[in-house]
């Protein structure tokens, strides 16, 4: 297997998690990260080059992918300074929350002729990849119905809160991709309710913490979305997919997977606590499919466009939510619509 | 202990299953009489020891020992049997929908408020042991504040298009259900709510102007926000599940299977599939219902579901029949002007 060198501009949480994948990964060599906010001292360790400059990483022949960890705003700007200077890469979801500058990022990333997969974790993760196999392989039928749950164990921070693009932007965006993902078809249309139920604090900030969803999708099919930004009792994560045939669903995992029985009742494990304890497989399994698919020459699993889709049905929702009426996410895709 | 003397008006399928519930589960019920515009099977109403089978509504009315009816005819004749048993001074158990038109129910309510007896409507899943505990939990504080309500209700088979087209459609017919266990269990209003329809199952159900898939979302009173998903066919058995999420936590109603046998082998791990229709899975709650009339009846205790549940759920009906076809949110305050009758989708 090619050994692929590669880099990371961001070493936050996600940096980081991306970092130490990389650096128990076979056919991946993780040369340096860069972030100017970062100190390194406990870690990556002497073997990985650490630097405050995004240059040193982008500017290094020896690179040949990047991956874009740093905060939102400037995922756009670093994608593009990665393409042109030739590197593949890896950007964290979303591109951006302005639809145009994405259209421009994506523009940028081909004519380099450079690789983009998009950190659309969920779709790598076994058990909503099962689901999506048995939807494809007809075990379902047609698909007539895709439910999903996500709610988060707490709360961000209203700082976070206030940067993070909004509920819709931020957590829903890859339950719009999960949707497109395992029905492979297109949210059409979409209309939301939001509330602020969990925190006013997040109402007084401009955004909402509960929400649900319904959208027509355009084989036909509806779906809907439940979330909400604090489940007490952990990371609630279930999706189901309803067709002619029947439906599947998939449950919320546990850490231990036991049941204890007692005269209290019969008491089951909360579900994993949050994204990284649930999803850490995914982590690793979605950059394995982006270094495939440098070897390989092939397309990314979750690409560019993938994520414009799913922003433009964010949007979409965003308005619906704003003028309380059905928005169709086709509208959203015509140029210079912008509609925050 | 005297028992209820009840007559039984419409005996098809439901019919048949409340009057065997109440000779069989409910002791303090006395079923006398059962009416229907057909001859009622003799050898049925003998295994049961009903002394009196008739097809005239007056010989039920008139007999001055029956003191409550159970309406169990087509729903088209519900309201003028409601007023007809009303005047006649027994007090009533009435199938759902009582109509499909608010203003009518509402009719039917003040005939039994001048009578002076009792109507119960029959939303059996109040009386489920699922739905009355997760009630309880609510009541409880066991989620907190309510944030989000959902209800997956799925039938096992299309009907034949035959009842599709005298069934008032889909939200009123089926989903009606799912708007009163939204109210029952948040105790609070539907506010608004917005309606998408498909048909998915059935093309034949489309041409008789229906819809067999449809997923409503909803604003409550209270703040919270609700979930309902219906079709018309599962393939899988009588889908029934329930959800309610809040500040504490959450509760949810699985389905109920015919047994708990889980049978695993290398093909699989298998277990039952839901019970195949609402009769068995609503079994408990088709007697609990009942009986807690009966009880009403006795004790002169308040019914637990009465007219007024019935015309909210009706109106959520026609506010999702207006969300559909408008393509729009609804409010459930707006005028109802399309709710001349349950037909048309």
């Amino acid at each position: 297997m090619r050994v692929i060198t590669a880099g990371i501009l961001g070493a936050g949480r996600i940096g980081k998690i991306h970092a130490n994948n990389l650096m128990a990964m076979a056919g991946v060599r993780l040369k340096a990260i860069a972030d100017p906010y970062a100190d390194f001292k406990e870690w990556p360790g002497a073997a990985i080059a650490t630097s405050k400059n995004p240059e040193d990483v982008l500017k290094d022949p020896e690179i040949e992918a990047v991956l874009v960890c740093s905060p939102t705003p400037s995922h756009a700007d670093f994608t593009d300074a990665a393409a042109r200077a030739g590197k593949h890469v890896f950007c964290e979801k979303p591109i951006a929350v302005d639809s145009e500058r994405v259209r421009a990022t994506l523009e940028t990333v081909k004519r380099s002729g450079v690789k983009l997969q998009e950190g659309f974790n969920r779709r790598f993760d076994p058990t909503f990849a099962r689901v999506r196999r048995a939807v494809a392989d007809g075990e379902v039928g047609d698909v007539q119905l895709v439910r999903i749950t996500a709610r988060d164990p707490a709360a961000p921070p209203i700082e976070y809160v206030k940067s993070s693009g909004g509920m819709f932007a931020d957590m829903t965006i890859h339950d719009f991709d999960m949707v497109r993902f395992l029905s492979g078809s297109e949210v059409e249309e979409v209309h939301a309710y939001g509330a602020v139920l969990v925190d006013p604090a997040i109402g007084l900030a401009g955004d909402i913490d509960t929400a649900v969803i319904s959208m027509r999708l355009s084989n036909g099919a509806l779906a809907v979305i439940e979330n909400s930004r604090q489940a007490v009792f952990g990371y609630d994560q279930r999706i189901e997919v309803f067709g002619s045939k029947g439906g599947i669903e998939a449950f919320n995992e546990t850490p231990a997977r036991t049941v204890l029985r007692s005269g209290a009742g019969v008491r089951h494990e909360n579900p994993l606590y949050f994204f990284l304890e649930r999803y850490q497989r995914s982590f690793v399994i979605e950059l394995e499919a982006f270094f495939a698919s440098i070897r390989g020459d092939r397309e990314p699993p979750a690409g560019g466009n993938d994520g414009l889709m799913a922003l433009l049905v964010v949007l979409a929702a965003r308005q619906s939510l704003i003028e309380n009426r059905p928005v169709r996410v086709e509208k959203l895709a015509s140029p210079g619509h912008k509609k925050g | 202990m005297k028992q209820t003397t009840v007559g039984v008006i419409g005996i098809g399928r439901i019919g048949r299953m409340h009057t065997e519930n109440l000779v069989h589960a409910v002791p303090d019920a006395y079923v006398k009489a059962v009416v229907d515009l057909k001859q009622v099977d003799p050898a049925w109403a003998d295994g049961l020891g009903i002394p009196v089978r008739t097809t005239d509504l007056d010989v039920v009315l008139k007999d001055p020992e029956i003191e409550a009816v159970v309406i169990t005819a087509p729903s088209g004749r519900h309201v003028e049997l409601i007023r007809r048993a009303a005047a006649a001074g027994k007090h009533i158990f009435c199938e759902k929908p009582v109509a499909f038109e608010p203003g009518l129910i509402e009719q039917a309510q003040a005939a039994v408020a001048a009578a002076g007896v009792k109507l119960q409507v029959g939303f059996n899943r109040r009386f489920d042991p699922g739905l009355l505990r997760m009630w309880l939990g609510v009541r409880a504080g066991e989620v907190g504040e309510i944030h989000q309500l959902r209800v997956t209700n799925r039938d096992p088979k299309a009907p034949p298009v035959d009842f599709v087209k005298r069934s008032g459609g889909l939200f009123f017919d089926f989903a009606i259900h799912d708007f009163d266990t939204m109210r029952f269990l948040s105790g609070s209003e539907i506010v608004e709510l917005y309606a998408l329809g498909a048909v998915l199952v059935d093309p034949e159900i489309g041409k008789a102007g229906d819809i067999d898939t449809a997923v409503i979302t909803l604003r409550l009173a209270n703040g919270a926000l609700g979930v309902i998903d219906c079709s018309r066919q599962t393939n899988y058995g009588y889908d029934q599940r329930f959800e309610v999420f809040g500040s504490k936590g959450s509760i949810v109603v699985e389905n109920t299977t015919p047994t708990t046998v889980v049978s695993s082998s290398k093909g699989g791990v298998v277990g039952d599939k839901p019970h195949e229709t609402f009769v068995e899975r609503y079994r408990e709650a088709f007697i609990a219902e009942v009986a807690a009339f009966v009880a009403s009846v006795r004790e002169g205790l308040p019914v637990r579901v009465g007219a007024e549940d019935a015309v909210a759920a009706v109106k959520a009906a026609g506010a999702a029949r207006t969300s559909h076809q408008e393509h729009r949110p609804v409010r459930l305050s707006e005028d109802m002007k399309a709710t001349s009758g349950g037909q048309g989708q």
